[in-house]
């Protein structure tokens, strides 16, 4: 018990001394949590919204549509209606394939007829305004979301122009733009937003030559056997097409599609540049830890004690780390996991395994960080570690000759970066890491992109089409993971060009005795830092475009931008570390050395 | 030093050149002011007290030396009874401290000026034995005996700074007790 | 006062720490002239304001009053940038700390004063071997400064301040870490300097280092209180300090 009480002292002190890193710790891994645990709810939290939307509607277990291309399509679907198996329909109602304008926007929609009073199968569910009433049509929700369309407005279905009287949505049909089930003359569906009017008027609106279809809502007494119901009625003599919940659903889910790669590819880029700044922070705290490892030692404390301070202090911020990644990734996931509005209901939260797998993340990142400080400590002789006074670093004869060719910039430049390989490569890590997410938005709005709901011929003057949900929702996706991945890559670049000025400021501080001067000095840190980031800025676009062409399915590259991007960020860098770095030069010499001596 | 040439004589008989050639090797830079006649000087009184013994040596025509000195048994007993001995010379302060008080109380002069003087004096003193250390070749016995110098005179020179000190303390103080540990509060009075 | 020989100058100088209660002046109104080819030693307890007199003569501190002047040249109102420039050239630091690049060898130790001031790779190498060889370390090039003893370390820090061919040497306790033969192998070094006509300026507590020096100033208190010429007259005194008569 005792010794427990002594752990979280001694942590607490620690941590409690070193606030910042702390803090930048807490960051790193809070975005790197939520991100990961985010992708992975993603996969049941759309499942789970239509399953409620369907209990919440009395969604059909099959949607069954019939383009209705001369011959009369209602008998067969009539009979559908009392075939075994059947406890429940509604319908058949007419399809009427349109267009719908509204305040200068324009989408293709599918019309539905439907009954004032809604049966027992399919009851949109009425979230504003009423239910359809002769002359007034109720909009779907994500389709009215999308157009910003409410009770009260005025949309012009294909030259007729109807008061929006309700809001609704509905489980018989996929999200928005994907509400049409079917296209029109039984062909592929461009998507599009759904309305509903009263038979009466949906027939008005047949009879203008628009393309029409018939479709019937079906409940099976075995809701599990709809697959089976499909294949016992396929019909090749009329074209007939089954909808079942399983497929509206799955339909749903392509609104995530791409989500959750990104969240989790995006995740994975997170924890690395946690890890490259954590470990480049825990590298520079090595003297000190191992220092403190060692006055440890000398009071008797034995190795596993030593460890386990030193772990615990980054476990236990990785983990509350950990459980704010949580809380972000259950409060966001609302907005991400609905895009949107056509489904009702609660997202769930991460489930255990989520939890379990960001959690685990979490001690990655820790053990990862800490590991080869925590061993050095371990390893390191008790006088020793008492005596020393920083890792010594190593000779590097080829380099050091190299570098007496170049002018004093770069040769200083050159020199601290062979000083601090280990550093060097992680600041390398975090600019790729960075580039890939920047280079992956580049990429991504660089794509040919077509809207849903679109009509193939263009709008006209005028008229703009509704924006593609997906996208959009993948460019924002795409936006916060890289504003994310810049931050913690700058945080790290700062960091690492923090205690690199540190370490740097004896030999520094002699350097300019000798008559280099803080000009020299800062230029040479900054050149230690740009150098790290130049292989990192270009293993980062080439890393990007893998990535882009295997993942993300790009047809189209941003190269100029993408080199734009890489040399902006080693310019960003070189800038950024001149700070940090003319701070420490332009410490008194004096000083410095006295510091040293000390 | 009339003990020291007859304990170089015990190891075996030996010319005057001899003997005086020894000395300076070992005395290094001090040696070389030696008066030439000193160590025969010397070797006389020796043989007058008995205790070594002149032999005429058949030396060669050429070497007008001829003379070799031994000890007598007297002689032998009186270097074994001076490896023996401890007497170390005294530590002669009392006159200097003597002198500030005596300068202090008659207002004749200003101790800290005598003790500043004397200072100079020492460093002086100092730097000459400082620079025949230096220009000692390498692995010289004398260097040894120069470096006790050295350090007799840093003794000396500590004390002269106890001596400032007290002096310029408290006026009517008096005795050689410099306030121990002021060196470190030397800046904390600057301003 | 026509042209003066002094090569390194100080009047009036004044440096400050702290404010209002707490100010402690560690120089105070002090001058020097240090002409060309003196060895100085500034003796003094620790504390009383000789390392901070040392760095202001080298330009590693500002003074809060006073002048400083290098070869005629007025230096404390200098850039740092020009200061830099000045000091590539016409200085040589020496520490107690040796202050030596842990992660170079001997020899590019020597070497780094010559390229930052823009020599060529060849001529800082034949440099450094030269140094190297004055310092007697010709066999230890290639250590690393884990590797050498402390007197060792001094020496390559010696060379390293060598290596411009500085107007002044100015040293800081270069003893101060070492043992009595480390010490006098650097006096030994300091002594031969001196006869080439280095001017050197060292500080130190240790009296037996400054009576290497041609001229020693005693500080206490960010004061001079002393000046005593040591080189010159001779005493005589340890000549006759040995008589066989006794």
């Amino acid at each position: 018990m005792g010794r427990v009480v002594l752990i979280f002292r001694l942590v607490l002190a620690d941590v409690r001394r070193h606030r910042a890193q702390a803090a930048m710790l807490l960051l790193a891994v809070t975005a790197a949590t939520a991100t990961v645990a985010l992708g992975m709810s993603l996969g049941g939290a759309s499942d789970a919204l239509y399953e409620q939307t369907r209990a919440a509607t009395a969604g059909p277990d099959v949607v069954v549509y019939a383009p209705e291309m001369g011959t009369p399509v209602a008998p067969v679907l009539n009979e559908l209606t009392r075939a075994p198996g059947v406890v429940g329909h509604n319908g058949p109602f007419r399809l009427v394939f349109a267009t719908l304008t509204s305040r200068g926007f324009a989408s293709l929609v599918v019309v539905h007829g439907a009954a004032e009073k809604p049966g027992a199968v399919d009851r949109p569910l009425v979230t504003s305004g009423h239910w359809v009433r002769p002359g007034g049509a109720v909009l779907e929700r994500g389709f009215a979301t999308a157009l910003g369309a409410r009770v009260g407005d005025r949309v012009t279905i294909s030259g007729r122009t109807y008061p929006v009287v309700g809001i609704a949505v509905t489980a018989a049909n996929s999200i928005f733009p994907w509400s049409s089930g079917i296209g029109p003359y039984g062909g592929p569906s461009d998507g599009g937003g759904l309305v509903w009017l009263t038979h009466s008027d949906v027939k008005a609106l047949a009879s203008r030559d628009l393309p029409l279809a018939m479709a019937v809502d079906l409940k099976l007494s075995d809701p599990a056997a709809a697959r089976a119901f499909l294949d016992a009625h396929r019909d090749p003599s009329i074209r007939v097409n089954f909808a079942t919940a399983q497929f509206i659903a799955e339909q749903d889910s392509v609104m995530l599609r791409d989500s959750q790669p990104i969240l989790i590819i995006g995740g994975w880029l997170l924890s690395f540049l946690a890890v490259t700044g954590v470990a480049a922070l825990a590298a520079g705290r090595t003297a000190e830890q191992t220092r403190r490892a060692g006055l440890l030692k000398a009071v008797g404390a034995t190795p596993g004690l030593i460890a386990a301070v030193l772990l615990t202090e980054y476990l236990v911020l990785a983990l509350l780390a950990d459980a704010l990644g949580l809380t972000v990734a259950r409060l966001v996931e609302p907005a991400v996991a609905s895009p949107t509005a056509s489904r009702i209901g609660n997202v769930v939260g991460p489930s255990g395994g989520v939890i379990v797998a960001a959690t685990a993340l979490a001690v990655a990142v820790a053990v990862l960080s800490s590991l080869r400080p925590t061993l050095l400590a371990l390893r390191t002789a008790t006088v020793d570690a008492l005596t020393v006074t920083a890792h010594r670093p190593r000779h590097r004869p080829l380099l050091t000759a190299l570098s007496a060719l170049l002018p004093t910039p770069l040769l200083l430049g050159l020199r601290l970066t062979a000083r601090r390989p280990g550093r060097a490569v992680l600041h390398g890590c975090s600019t790729a890491g960075a580039l890939i997410t920047i280079d992956a938005l580049l990429t991504f709005h660089v794509q040919p992109r077509w809207g849903y709901a679109q009509h193939r011929g263009g709008w006209g003057a005028g008229l703009s089409g509704l924006s593609n949900l997906r996208d959009d929702q993948n460019g924002k996706l795409l936006l916060s993971i890289t504003v994310m991945a810049i931050v913690l890559a700058l945080v790290n670049a700062i960091t690492i060009t923090w205690s690199t000025a540190m370490e740097a400021r004896a030999n520094m501080a002699v350097a300019r005795t000798l008559g280099a001067t803080p000009g020299q000095i800062t230029a040479g840190l900054s050149v230690a830092q740009v150098l790290p980031a130049l292989p990192g800025a270009v293993a980062g676009v080439f890393l990007g475009i893998g990535l882009y062409l295997t993942v993300g399915r790009a047809t189209t590259l941003p190269i100029l931008s993408m080199a734009g991007a890489a040399i902006s960020v080693v310019l960003v860098t070189a800038a950024l570390t001149a700070v940090p770095a003319r701070v420490a030069a332009r410490r008194p010499v004096a000083q410095a050395l006295s510091a040293e001596a000390a | 030093m009339q003990d020291a040439v007859l304990a170089m004589l015990a190891k075996e008989p030996s010319h005057g050149y001899h003997l005086r050639a020894r000395l300076r090797q070992s005395l290094g830079l001090l040696g070389e002011s030696m008066n030439p006649g000193q160590v025969y000087v010397t070797l006389a009184r020796l043989e007058r007290a008995g205790l070594v013994v002149c032999e005429r040596a058949d030396g060669l025509p050429d070497r007008p030396e001829r003379k070799v000195y031994a000890l007598t048994p007297a002689g032998q007993e009186r270097v074994t009874a001076w490896l023996a001995e401890v007497s170390w010379p005294k530590p002669d302060l009392a006159e200097f401290h003597l002198k500030l008080i005596a300068a202090a109380a008659a207002r004749l002069a200003d101790p800290i000026e005598l003790v500043a003087a004397q200072r100079r004096e020492l460093l002086r003193r100092l730097a000459e034995t400082q620079r025949a250390a230096l220009a000692e070749p390498a692995g010289s016995r004398a260097v040894l005996l120069l470096e006790g110098i050295v350090l007799r005179l840093q003794a000396d020179l500590r004390w002269l700074e106890a001596c400032e000190r007290a002096w310029s303390g408290a006026a009517g103080k008096t005795g050689d007790e410099g306030e121990p540990g002021g060196r470190d509060d030397d800046e904390a009075e600057g301003a | 006062m026509k042209v003066s020989s002094a090569v390194l100058r100080a009047r009036g100088l004044v440096k400050q720490h702290g404010h209002g209660q707490g100010r402690v002046r560690a120089v105070d109104e002090v001058d020097l002239e240090v002409p060309e080819g003196q060895t100085l030693a500034v003796m003094g307890p620790s504390g009383c304001g000789k390392s901070t007199l040392l760095h202001l003569l080298g330009g590693l501190e500002r003074p809060s009053a006073g002048e400083v002047w290098l070869a005629g040249r007025r230096v404390d109102t200098l850039s740092e940038r020009a200061l830099a420039r000045l000091r590539r050239r016409s200085v040589g630091f020496v520490f107690q700390a040796f202050h030596l690049m842990e992660e170079l060898s001997a020899a590019e130790n020597v070497e780094l004063p010559a390229l930052l001031a823009g020599f060529s790779r060849r001529e800082a190498r034949r440099r450094a071997g030269f140094l190297l060889e004055q310092v007697g370390l010709t066999g230890r090039a290639r250590h690393l400064p884990s590797q050498l003893s402390g007197g060792q370390r001094q020496r390559v820090a010696i060379a390293r301040a060598l290596a411009n061919e500085p107007l002044v040497i100015l040293a800081d306790e270069p003893t101060g870490n070492l043992d009595s033969t480390a010490t006098l192998d650097v006096l030994r070094i300091f002594e031969e300097l001196r006869a080439a006509g280095q001017t050197l300026v060292m500080v130190t507590h240790d009296e037996r280092v400054a009576a290497t020096a041609d001229r020693l100033i005693s500080m206490r208190d960010g004061m001079f209180v002393d000046d005593t010429r040591l080189a010159g007259d001779a005493t005589g005194w340890l000549g006759g300090l040995i008589g066989l008569e006794g």
